[in-house]
């Protein structure tokens, strides 16, 4: 099994509060993980620190072997490295596939220059952004909303067009930043089918998540932090069962279970 | 370098410095309310100025002027709240941008039609027989100055930290939506700070008149370095555009006495640099709630 | 980007019209409307570029004369004191205008809001201190005289008539390029920008290279405008490069619509006429200004040709039978 990810010692501290404290984690190529922990257990830091948002105060991350220390986020989203945001953040003033299609941006090359005087070679690669956006559309299901404005689609559409937008920078690693939040049953098998589906596309999918059926039924392997600090791993009916993972949900109160 | 010349420019720069810290209060005051910056806030000193003038000229007495001046400035201050800046709703920053430095160009243009291009005097409040201090002359309309900037920055202060009118106005910057659920209504807390904002400017007006003479156009440089003295507060911080506003105040009295008078306003362009440059640094890291 | 309301083949309409009404308005022989006109144009090139800054890029900037005055100094000062040529002058102000505006871009979009709205004054001013300090090379604030005029081998263009159609000239090429950019992938990451910065970046976006190549492509369109502006008029001082003019050109844009390239003309158009139109006024035309800018901006702030769309929309609806 290849390590597609390596954390060691990885810390960060915002002024007095640690918000990862010395997290060592391997994510394995191909694998779909799931980080999961109560509020406040360094989820979301981790996940910014892996995408190069900032830096650790200390320790490493190596991609593929590669330090990435120096790197900042466009530059690892150009590595392979995609994420989607929990609030999702789409270009609301643009349609849904133009959406799609800046995911293309960091595949494609064309500048102003090509673009300006209309030069042949902007319109060859045009053509293929777009025909790729349309498969890429097609593949969550929403090929029909394409020249919509992204803002008027619902909460859940919006978050598949925000996957599938990361998914278009044809990443190695694809972030998911509570895919399941705010979305209802329906939805969520949805997503999870996509994420298993992204994995048969080769891509490694980490997942940070609040919503346990869901992680329990679409995670290979679960992370539990608490604190920044990581309290158990395993599949997850093995974290199911863990005394510490329960401790730190819900307090010393075991018996609710 | 004699003593007295360094006290005389220390005194000129605290007095000049407290203006400026009056003007940025004002822009704090709006700004901690409302998020938005406004660029008319150096008219509304111009007003104060120019209305106590006529006043006086009309025959009132000093203490009648300065107080109707004051209160029809406020009043104004709340005409162009609720003309200019309700209607707007919740336009864009440039949008809002675009109404004030409108709205400025407005009052500056209406005020040079009436009052003409000419600066205009007005009497100290007290007397213009100079005090000696260390050496130095200081004139007392400068002590009223300092007092009356001493006075506000504490009560302003006071008022945005420590009563519950000054939390709810702030309240309505933070969050306007859980504002109103506890009956905050944030257009009425906009309007009061435009009205606290143009009372402030308008005293800083008042107050500066008898010693530098006021006209049509003093507004745009009293904007500008108020705006750095309220940026050195980053905007919500009264003790800092108190500092900020003096410093500026020293920095420029002391260049112009020891180097040259032309480089005055230049200060308070590196000072605005400085300022950006500080705050592009904290700007750096995490953006958009990340 | 056309407003909406004007699709495929009407916006050519629309387009084509417009650029016959142009063609002819010198074959009118009024010389008024003629220079009136061509200043528009030139003022038509500066908002197309603050256009891309502020409505596609969603940023601001309230020093943009600045821009216009160093493209105009340099044009005159090479081609009358070092006796350049003035087309290649022009090229030279053009490029160095750019690289200046690449180079102060990086540190300059550090900065968000209401922060790059102060920086941008700030350096607007700056430089119009420089224009008028420097005398020595610009001729401070007695101005700088007997610019050259532009000339192709023997023809010249020094009357009105033809250097209508030289402006217009850029002008229409200056759109094209700049509607071009817009629908292609630079666009698109410059609306992302706009949308959402922090997106932008988890897709591999270079944000802030993006921000400084848009700024400087709008400082080489003001700077093209300048220098045209000196070749005209033959006399430049520091006055019309100051921050009044920086804030016409917010409004220009704001008014033709931020998010439009064609809107830019309908901007310019309207702050020059409305400005020729409150001269007999006398001093209160600077009083209305502010108060049309303000009433403007209020009601309709994505511009006044989508205000009246709206406007019209609403009352067809309401005359309409349900």
């Amino acid at each position: 099994m290849v390590d597609i990810l390596q954390m060691k010692g990885l810390t960060k501290a915002f002024g007095g509060v640690i918000a990862v404290n010395k997290l060592d984690l391997e994510i394995h190529e191909g694998e779909l993980i799931a980080i999961i922990g109560p509020n406040g257990a360094g989820k979301t830091t981790l996940f910014n620190l892996i995408a190069g948002v900032f830096p650790p105060t200390r320790g490493q991350i190596f991609f593929h072997g590669q330090a990435l220390a120096g790197t900042n986020d466009y530059q690892r989203a150009r590595m392979g490295i995609a994420r989607t945001f929990q609030d999702v953040r789409l270009f609301g003033n643009m349609s849904v596939l133009d959406n799609i299609m800046v995911g293309l941006h960091p595949r494609s090359k064309y500048g102003m220059l090509s673009a300006a005087f209309r030069l042949p070679r902007g319109h060859r690669e045009e053509a293929s952004i777009r025909l790729t956006a349309i498969n890429t559309l097609n593949m969550v299901g929403l090929g029909r909303r394409a020249n919509i404005n992204a803002s008027e689609l619902t909460f859940g559409q919006q978050k598949l067009i925000s996957i599938a937008r990361a998914l278009a920078t044809k990443p190695r690693i694809i972030m998911l930043d509570e895919p399941a939040a705010g979305s209802n049953v329906l939805e969520t098998q949805e997503i999870s089918d996509l994420a298993k589906r992204i994995l048969e596309m080769g891509i490694t999918v980490i997942l940070v998540e609040h919503d346990m059926r869901f992680v329990m039924g679409t995670a290979e392997r679960v992370v539990v932090l608490d604190g920044g600090e990581k309290i158990a791993e395993g599949t997850p009916s093995q974290i199911q069962n863990d005394r510490r993972v329960i401790t730190a949900y819900l307090g010393e109160q075991e018996d609710q279970i | 370098m004699a003593t007295w010349q360094l006290v005389q420019y220390v005194v000129t720069g605290i007095t000049v410095g407290s203006i400026y810290a009056i003007v940025g209060l004002g822009f704090t005051i709006i700004y901690s309310v409302t998020g938005i910056i406004n660029f008319a806030q150096g008219e509304f000193v111009m007003l104060g100025g120019m209305i106590a003038f006529s006043l006086i000229g009309l025959g009132l007495s000093m203490p009648v002027a300065l107080i109707l001046a004051v209160v029809l400035v406020t009043l104004a201050g709340i005409i162009f709240n609720l003309v200019a800046i309700r209607p707007a709703g919740r336009a864009s920053t440039i949008t809002l941008i675009i109404i004030t430095i409108g709205g400025a160009l407005f009052i500056r243009a209406v005020a040079g039609l009436y009052w003409g291009r000419d600066a205009v005097p007005l009497p100290p409040f007290t007397g213009d027989e100079s005090l000696s201090f260390l050496g130095a002359y200081i004139l007392p309309q400068s002590l009223w100055v300092i007092g009356i900037t001493a006075v506000l920055m504490v009560g302003v202060y006071l008022l945005l930290n420590r009563t519950l009118v000054g939390k709810a106005l702030k309240a309505a910057a933070i969050n306007k939506r859980a504002a109103a659920l506890v009956g905050i209504d944030a257009r009425m807390m906009s309007l009061i700070s435009f009205a606290l904002a143009a009372a402030t400017g308008a005293i800083a007006g008042v107050v500066i008149a008898p010693l530098s003479y006021a006209s049509y156009d003093m507004g745009i440089m009293l904007g500008l370095k108020g705006f750095v003295a309220a940026a050195m507060g980053g905007f919500t911080g009264v003790r800092g555009v108190f500092l900020g506003g003096l410093g500026l105040g020293l920095a420029e009295s002391l260049a112009a006495g020891y180097i040259s008078s032309s480089y005055k306003n230049a200060i308070a362009l590196i000072f605005l640099f400085a300022v950006l440059l500080i705050r592009s640094r904290k700007l750096m890291v995490g953006e958009e709630g990340t | 980007m056309m407003p909406l309301f004007i699709r495929g083949r009407g916006k050519m309409l629309v387009i084509a019209t417009l650029v016959v009404l142009l063609s002819i308005v010198p074959l009118l022989g009024n010389a008024y409307y003629t220079s009136v006109l061509i200043i528009i144009g030139i003022h038509t090139i500066v908002t197309v570029g603050l256009c891309l800054l502020m409505g596609y890029t969603g940023q601001v900037s309230l020093g943009h004369a600045a821009f216009y005055g160093i493209g105009a100094y340099i044009a005159a000062i090479l081609s009358k004191t070092y006796h350049v040529d003035p087309w290649l002058a022009m090229v030279v102000a053009i490029i160095a205008t750019a690289a200046f505006a690449f180079a102060i871009g990086f540190p300059v979009f550090r900065l968000r809001g209401n922060y790059l709205a102060m920086a941008t004054l700030g350096l607007g001013i700056i430089i119009w201190i420089l224009f008028r300090e420097l005398d020595w090379i610009t001729g401070g604030q007695s101005g700088f005289l007997d610019i050259p005029t532009l000339s192709i081998g023997g023809f010249s263009f020094h009357s009105d008539f033809r250097f209508y159609y030289l402006v217009w000239g850029f002008c229409i090429a200056v759109m094209f390029i700049s509607q071009n950019i817009v629908g292609s992938r630079m666009g698109r990451a410059m609306r992302a920008i706009r949308d959402s910065e922090s997106a932008s970046q988890s897709l591999g976006i270079n944000v802030t290279l993006v921000k400084v190549k848009i700024l400087a492509l709008s400082a080489a369109y003001a700077a093209l405008a300048g220098s045209l502006y000196a070749y005209y008029v033959g006399f430049i001082d520091p006055p019309p490069f100051g921050f009044l003019f920086s804030i016409r050109l917010v409004v220009m844009a704001v008014v033709g619509g931020l998010a439009s390239i064609w809107g830019a003309i309908f901007g310019a158009a309207s702050v020059r006429l409305l400005t020729e139109f409150l001269h007999p006024f006398g001093d209160i035309d600077v009083v209305l200004f502010g108060l049309i800018i303000v009433v403007v901006v209020i009601l309709s702030p994505q511009g006044v040709i989508r205000g009246l769309v709206d406007l019209w929309r609403r009352i067809s609806r309401k005359l309409a039978p349900s």
